[in-house]
């Protein structure tokens, strides 16, 4: 055998018993790591054992060298080592605890639950007003539950277009950061946060409704925080509604369909006390017969937003009626750089589509418009013109457009059709889905005046037209508006 | 007066072979004297070598004896069923194929040979240089067939034998290299005064008139007769009709014997490993245990960290529940690995890295006659390499073993933190707490056990019969599958014994 072979083998041998002569150490705990070793105090260790992490905030900093009973037996001491990423964030008002398997009731909820499947571990949190950093070999009294404010649940990130609103409430209910908004029992958004008004005569929740169903929020929707409820009679039997909120307190809202604008971020709502007793209203029959898969808006920049109106008509001898209008628009910047909307005017004065039974001018107040933009905000509008010969077209300008509002480009609009004619209608659903369909012999123009006032009549990809009506007042057949009209200071800039 | 060199009368030989009996000496009866310088002649596979062979003891224990009927003495002994010991220590053989110890100096080979004769060792430069080596070749490998064959006398020489046999000495040499070494031989015979000298050869040329006698083998009759020298000499046939007796003995008989002498084989070095275990040859016995410690440590070290390694990271990774019972899982995998599977893996590797090469120089060490030439010098070969063998892996297996759970544990470390960031205090506690001194002790006991049955079965199936280099592979091969065989039956056993 050559010498090599034996040097290589002694060399792997020396390698070996060095080697277990460190897994020895480590084992009998004899050699000491580097870091800052720190004792803490608790009355029950949890089942720890030796070699468990320490966790800031979950990351690992550190480990536990051992876990003894105090000398006196009242205790048990933990030896922790951190390390210097550790050390750093360690002071004399850090809380120390133990995280395993928690259950505090339906209220707390769990914590800890992670150790159900790992080993125990110690965290510890310090606060943001720091105390002085911890010597080493300082002895701690650790905490024996986890304090409150590391238990919220990741909340969803807001995003872009989401709304948020407050909700004001006589009583708290359970309520809890991360708790369900829940519209016709789907989760549409979450709480964010619960606390007590400044005066305590009220509590104020944070709400996030997702962007996707931000439609079904209008100022007229109808709050509640769920509790079970039990309606009905003894001979006709009970019904108990939101037994889900045994488990899990939430937020449940009803709005009644085509009722109130939609909500603007900021806005501010009254829970009811108790729950409405709306019976959940059949599905509508359109959606049985209409199979319109929700799609994607025509991406070739035409932009379409859902215009909402609300008004109220003053008569002098009757109660006053509600003014309800609604209806797609498209969006541009005019020369000025407002964001103006046109669409059909049928949809938005009041005016316009109210006659007073007794003749004279119509009185009409509160007037209030909302545009909503696909995937983005729902904003305030004003009507700012109206076409002459009582044509059913009127522009709309934006109160306060975003900075990353979108606009149709000048080349996507034809101001120079008379008379639109084989161009595809293309409209803007109160979900803010957008829908396109062909002209053809079969359509039905005065149908889908009910429900597509003031779409686009495309052709060519340019929007040469409105869908609107033929004169005023209510009950006209349909007719196709030229945007021709808008005058040159409303169109695009070039 | 005393006895003489040879003496038989009406004395047969024949071979067992597997598929009869093959007659070699036929009712021979012959009176040899001492003294003389013989040359045994007679055609090839005549039985010459065989009847050297019986007389100076060199049948292979594994093999049955030839079958014999009459006397056959020798300095006044029967030896017709072999030499009693005593008499073995009186005769010396030069192989025909030397059987010079490859891994010693040509020095070293004579040493040898002094120290088995009791001699002081200080006479080997004097022998070397009798023989013509002179200055002495420092390696056995780089001799030449004639300084080989000079090598080998000198070796017999250091004996001091009563009786010299030599097997063609002459074969595959030049004439006149065959010349001086028939003329080494004469002088050799003439040194020491009584001493008998027999050769066999075909190569009476190169001793032409320094021989006493011949003694020449009839094939055809199957005896044999003195013819004094000038004497013509029977021309041979050309080609040794073989003709076969009838089989003496029933396959059943034949099977049973062969049986017997298997299971004999087995019991005899069992025995020898236990009432030899005191290592007489201490050098042997030290670069043994060298070899199977330092060899195999590379190949052990690294195949364990990758299964300690590979093991614990799919153990971790293969998680249903992914990142959970880290700490349970590392327990088990500690535990089976350090107790159970790696001393078997570590006894699987050692018997490939250490067994094959140690079956393999055994094998050829038999098939080149160097365990033959041990016998001839009077040394036991058990002695020789059985116990250095024992002692070599009943240390060496342990400490592979020790290396190889040390490679795991580091690897299976090393895996941990990499896939779950485990501290190094988490994954020792973890990965040693189930392990316990009972464990360690099984472990040790089991390595040592496994190391002893390797080497037995090296020693066993490497010092077997060796009719050819295939031979040598087979037993190998053999040493291999029996060794890790008997390693995993001793684990499993030990395993089920402690733990079940």
């Amino acid at each position: 055998m050559h010498r090599s072979r034996y040097l290589i083998g002694i060399v792997t041998l020396v390698l070996a018993i060095l080697g277990a002569s460190m897994l020895w150490n480590v084992l009998s705990s004899a050699q000491d790591q580097r870091g800052m070793p720190l004792r803490v105090e608790f009355r029950d260790a949890r089942g720890l054992r030796a070699g468990a992490d320490v966790r800031y905030r979950g990351v690992r900093v550190g480990n536990v060298r051992a876990v003894q009973v105090a000398a006196d037996g009242g205790k048990a001491v933990v030896d922790l080592t951190l390390a210097d990423s550790g050390a750093e964030h360690a002071c004399v008002n850090s809380a120390f605890w133990i995280v395993s398997p928690r259950f505090g009731g339906i209220a707390a909820g769990a914590s800890g639950l992670d150790t159900l499947v790992r080993d125990t571990y110690v965290a510890f949190l310090t606060p943001k007003e720091r105390g002085s950093r911890l010597l080493a070999g300082a002895l701690l009294a650790g905490d024996e539950r986890p304090p409150a404010i590391v238990e919220p649940d990741a909340l969803a990130p807001i995003a872009h277009g989401d709304l948020l609103m407050t909700l004001l409430a006589p009583e708290n209910h359970g309520l809890r950061e991360g708790s369900p908004v829940v519209f016709r029992g789907t989760q549409t958004g979450d709480v964010r946060s619960v606390r007590l008004s400044s005066d305590g005569r009220y509590i104020e929740a944070q709400l996030r409704i997702d962007n996707a169903h931000r439609h079904t929020v209008t100022d007229a929707s109808v709050f509640w925080i769920a509790r079970p409820h039990l309606s009905g009679a003894l001979l006709s039997g009970f019904t108990i509604a939101d037994v889900a909120a045994i488990v899990s307190p939430f937020v449940g809202y009803a709005t009644e369909p085509g009722k109130g604008a939609p909500a603007v971020d900021g806005h501010r709502a009254a829970a009811t006390a108790e729950r409405p007793d709306a019976a959940a209203t059949e599905v509508p029959r359109e959606a049985l017969s209409r199979a319109v898969a929700p799609s994607a808006a025509p991406s070739d920049s035409i932009v379409l937003v859902r215009v909402t109106y609300d008004a109220i008509e003053r008569d002098t001898f009757s109660a006053d009626d509600a003014v309800h209008g609604e209806g797609t628009g498209v969006l541009w910047f005019d020369s000025s750089g407002r964001a103006v909307v046109v669409t059909a005017r049928s949809v938005v004065d009041g005016a316009y589509t109210t006659s007073e039974t007794w003749g004279g001018s119509v009185d009409i107040v509160r007037e209030q418009i909302t545009v909503a933009v696909p995937n983005g905000p729902v904003l305030r509008a004003h009507r700012v013109w109206v076409a002459d010969q009582e044509v059913d077209l009127a522009a709309l300008v934006l109160d306060e457009a975003p900075p990353d509002l979108r606009g149709t480009p000048l080349d996507r609009i034809a101001f120079d059709v008379d008379q639109p004619s084989g161009y595809s209608l293309r409209s803007l659903r109160a979900d803010g889905n957008a829908i396109a369909e062909a002209q053809d012999a079969s359509m039905d123009l005065d149908a889908a005046l009910t429900d597509r006032r003031g779409a686009a009549m495309v052709k060519d990809a340019k929007a040469s037209g409105l869908l609107g009506q033929t004169a005023p007042r209510k009950n006209r057949s349909a007719r196709a508006i030229s945007l021709a009209l808008v005058p040159q200071d409303l169109r695009p800039r070039p | 007066m005393a006895a003489p060199f040879w003496s038989l009368r009406s004395f047969s030989l024949a071979h067992r072979r597997d598929d009869g009996e093959e007659l070699l000496l036929d009712n021979a009866s012959l009176e040899v004297p001492r003294g003389g310088f013989y040359l045994l002649v007679g055609g090839s596979g005549g039985g010459k070598s065989s009847l050297v062979r019986l007389c100076a003891g060199l049948c292979d224990p594994r093999e049955p004896l030839p079958r014999t009927q009459g006397a056959f003495d020798c300095l006044g002994e029967s030896v017709a069923h072999g030499p009693s010991r005593a008499l073995r220590a009186r005769m010396a053989t030069i192989l025909q194929e030397e059987g010079l110890l490859d891994e010693l100096t040509p020095r070293q080979n004579v040493e040898l040979a002094l120290r088995a004769a009791g001699r002081s060792l200080r006479l080997a430069p004097a022998l070397l240089a009798d023989v013509g080596l002179d200055p002495i070749p420092d390696r056995v490998a780089s001799l030449s067939g004639g300084m080989r064959k000079r090598l080998a006398v000198a070796r017999v020489l250091a004996a001091e034998p009563e009786a010299l046999f030599c097997d063609e000495p002459t074969a595959g040499l030049d004439p006149e290299a065959a010349r001086k070494i028939a003329e080494l031989l004469r002088r050799a015979h003439d040194a020491a005064k009584g001493r008998t000298t027999v050769v066999i050869t075909h190569d009476l040329d190169s001793f032409m008139g320094l021989h006493d006698a011949v003694i020449g083998l009839d094939i055809s009759s199957k005896t044999l007769r003195m013819q004094e020298p000038g004497a013509k000499l029977v021309d041979e046939p050309a080609h040794s009709a073989k003709r076969r007796a009838e089989a003496a003995d029933s396959d059943l008989v034949h099977g049973l014997r062969r049986s017997v002498l298997a299971f004999g084989g087995v019991a005899h070095t069992i025995a020898s490993s236990i009432v030899r275990l005191p290592p007489i040859e201490l050098r042997q016995t030290a670069r043994a245990i060298a070899q199977c410690t330092f060899a195999p440590m590379p190949f052990v070290a690294g195949a364990s960290a990758a299964i300690g390694g590979l093991a614990t990271f799919f153990a971790l990774r293969n998680n249903p529940v992914e990142g959970g019972f880290e700490s349970e899982i590392l327990q088990g995998t500690g535990k089976v690995l350090v107790a159970v599977l790696m001393p078997l893996l570590c006894a699987f590797f050692f018997t490939a890295r250490v067994a094959a090469g140690a079956a393999a120089r055994l094998g050829t060490m038999t098939r080149t006659q160097q365990v033959a030439s041990l016998r001839t010098m009077g040394i036991d070969p058990a002695d020789y390499l059985l116990t250095p063998l024992v002692w070599g892996m009943a240390i060496g297996l342990p400490a592979a073993t020790f290396v190889g759970v040390t490679f795991a544990s580091l690897a299976g470390w090393i895996a941990a933190e990499a896939v779950s960031g485990t501290s190094t205090l988490g994954f020792v506690q973890s990965w040693f707490r189930n392990v316990d001194a009972i464990d360690l002790r099984t472990a040790l006991g089991k390595s040592v056990l496994s190391g002893y049955l390797v080497a037995l079965t090296c020693y066993h199936l490497g010092t077997g019969p060796k009719r050819s280099g295939a031979d040598v592979g087979e037993s190998v091969n053999r040493s291999i599958v029996l060794a890790m065989g008997l390693a995993l039956f001793v684990h499993a056993a030990l395993t089920l014994f402690v733990y079940a």
